[in-house]
């Protein structure tokens, strides 16, 4: 719908290059404290049924390591691959405001990528049953949106002189392998992955009311609406109402924040 | 099953009835709104283009990570991010009566498009009826806290549809007058999904251009409401292009039925595009 717009974006190397001094706002973020917050308060109960389980905090959370070679299709090939590094570790020191946010981001994405990866190395190992083409499709072109996503959080902190994350939430990552190990069949799958797309897309959506640099901001709320797009064919799939909806299935107009990290 | 209306009908009706809990977050960013109304430093239009310009002037960040990100997020991120130089233009009043405007819009559009009988009649898939009431009803509720806020602020509450989309609408709806039942549900839902797309697409923009937190939270827990709503259009269209309208269905069982394209078709992006946002100004009351 293009009639009365007044100008539209087509992209220049001005624009790229105002996009890369916007970045330099990262630099000097002081707030925001409140990611790792409320990262370090994962035990609370702000959360559904999904994190009460397993105690994500209990013990010391564990990574998995992403984005080379192969990972494992189940919970307990996956745990060869968790690296010693805890919860109260995460962020790293040294990062704070935006940057903070920025790499819990990376880190759901990377969760996301890990947990459709093993799923669809689930499906091709026939553990799964009978798995529909539309699902198989989504699962590899989602994972393939949230690599994307993993990436543009990594260049906002590479662009910062900070390392990337190549871990997965530590927070999340216990429960995620619990729950993937009980998984056994693609509306099991289907339902871990609405949890998954949840989780993230709440926390886009409170961080982007809590940001403070421009470029955080636009690049938090152009990855949200997608996560949202997600939940809603993931809903579809389960014959649900394909929208933001209560726990009892009641649509909701606007989508809540109780689920973030 | 080829629709379930009787549960649709009973989300619908619990809907309404939690209509007072799902604004209740609204209401608590509104009254929160009227506390911080006040300018201050954070807020002041002068001082964020200070703040802006000061940063811009730094260069310190590298043209090799901005390519890199933009390799990430291609034009459409870039096409975001370009709106911050345009940060402190126009005044969250502005923005907040353009976003009801197009709300309005979106309300007339579903109203009108529910009085045609492959829409809302006897002839009409029931899924696509009643996810044009709950939508509709939505768009209702998105108007209402759109011209709350906006009065918060001291603005007056816009009540009409976006001038410049409203021809696009009148064209769209005279053009199905001599539509057989299957273009014009096509006809409808290709409106739709134009109008809920500028939305979904405006308030991704307006997180940004919006200077008071509230207000940022607001189109926050909007715009992915509207994207879905662009999701579920576009995966409708699809079927419905595809000749498969007994696919539109909520059911377990529809999935094992789907073509593998159903799983990639509402989502094309990694990333929001923003280039088809309406200009912040262009729905506010003159």
């Amino acid at each position: 719908m293009r009639k009365g717009r007044t100008k539209d974006f087509e992209g220049s190397e001005h624009e790229l290059r105002a996009l890369t001094r916007e970045l330099d706002e990262l630099h000097h973020d002081v707030g925001l404290p409140a990611t790792r917050d409320a990262v370090g308060h994962m035990g609370a109960t702000s959360r559904r049924t999904f994190l009460l389980g397993a105690g994500a905090m209990a013990g010391g959370a564990a990574l998995a390591a992403v984005g080379s070679g192969a990972l494992p299709a189940l919970s307990g090939a996956s745990a060869r691959r968790l690296s010693a590094l805890g919860a109260a570790t995460f962020p790293p020191a040294g990062l704070s405001g935006d940057l903070a946010v920025a790499t819990v981001a990376a880190s759901l994405e990377n969760l996301a990528v890990f947990a459709y990866t093993a799923g669809l190395s689930a499906v091709t190992a026939g553990k799964l049953g009978t798995v529909p083409p539309a699902v198989a499709t989504f699962a590899t072109t989602v994972k393939g949106q949230h690599t994307q996503h993993a990436a543009a959080w990594n260049a906002v902190l590479k662009s910062h002189g900070k390392a990337p994350v190549t871990v997965t939430n530590p927070s999340l990552t216990p429960t995620v392998q619990s729950d993937f190990a009980k998984v056994t069949d693609v509306t099991g799958l289907a339902q871990l992955a609405v949890t998954l797309e949840t989780i993230a897309a709440q926390t886009y959506q409170a961080e982007t009311a809590k940001l403070k640099s421009t470029a955080a901001i636009a690049l938090s709320s152009s990855i949200q609406p997608v996560e949202m797009q997600h939940i809603a064919i993931l809903y579809y799939v389960l014959g649900l109402y394909p929208g933001a909806q209560t726990s009892a299935g009641t649509p909701l107009a606007f989508n809540p924040t109780s689920q973030a990290l | 099953m080829t629709g379930d209306a009787r549960t649709l009908a009973e989300l619908l009706e619990e809907s309404q009835d939690l209509q007072a809990d799902a604004l209740r977050p609204t209401r608590d960013a509104l009254e929160e709104l009227v506390e911080t109304a006040r300018p201050d430093r954070d807020d002041d239009p002068t001082a964020n283009r200070s703040f802006h310009e000061a940063h811009t002037r730094a260069l310190a960040a590298s043209l090799t990570g901005a390519a890199v990100l933009g390799a990430a997020g291609g034009a459409l991120l870039v096409g975001a991010l370009a709106s911050a130089a345009a940060a402190s233009s126009p005044s969250d009043v502005q923005i907040l009566q353009t976003a009801a405007s197009i709300e309005n819009l979106a309300v007339a559009t579903y109203t009108t498009a529910l009085t045609l009988p492959y829409i809302g009649g006897s002839a009409a898939n029931p899924v696509i009826t009643k996810f044009a009431q709950v939508t509709m009803g939505q768009h209702a509720q998105h108007a209402d806290a759109f011209n709350a806020a906006a009065k918060s602020l001291g603005g007056k509450a816009q009540t009409k549809p976006d001038p410049a989309f409203v021809p696009v609408v009148d064209k769209a709806v005279a053009s199905l007058g001599s539509a057989t039942a299957a273009q014009g549900a096509l006809g409808v839902v290709g409106l739709a999904l134009e109008l809920e797309n500028v939305a979904a697409e405006t308030y991704v923009k307006d997180t940004t251009l919006a200077t008071h937190q509230n207000n940022k939270a607001l189109f926050a827990s909007i715009m992915g409401i509207e994207a879905q709503h662009v999701a579920v259009l576009t995966a409708v269209q699809a079927l419905l292009e595809a000749g498969a309208p007994q696919l539109i269905a909520l059911s377990p069982g529809t999935a094992a039925s789907l073509p593998a394209v159903a799983g990639s078709v509402a989502f094309p992006d990694a990333f929001y595009k923003t280039n088809d946002a309406a200009p912040a100004g262009q729905g506010a009351v003159k």
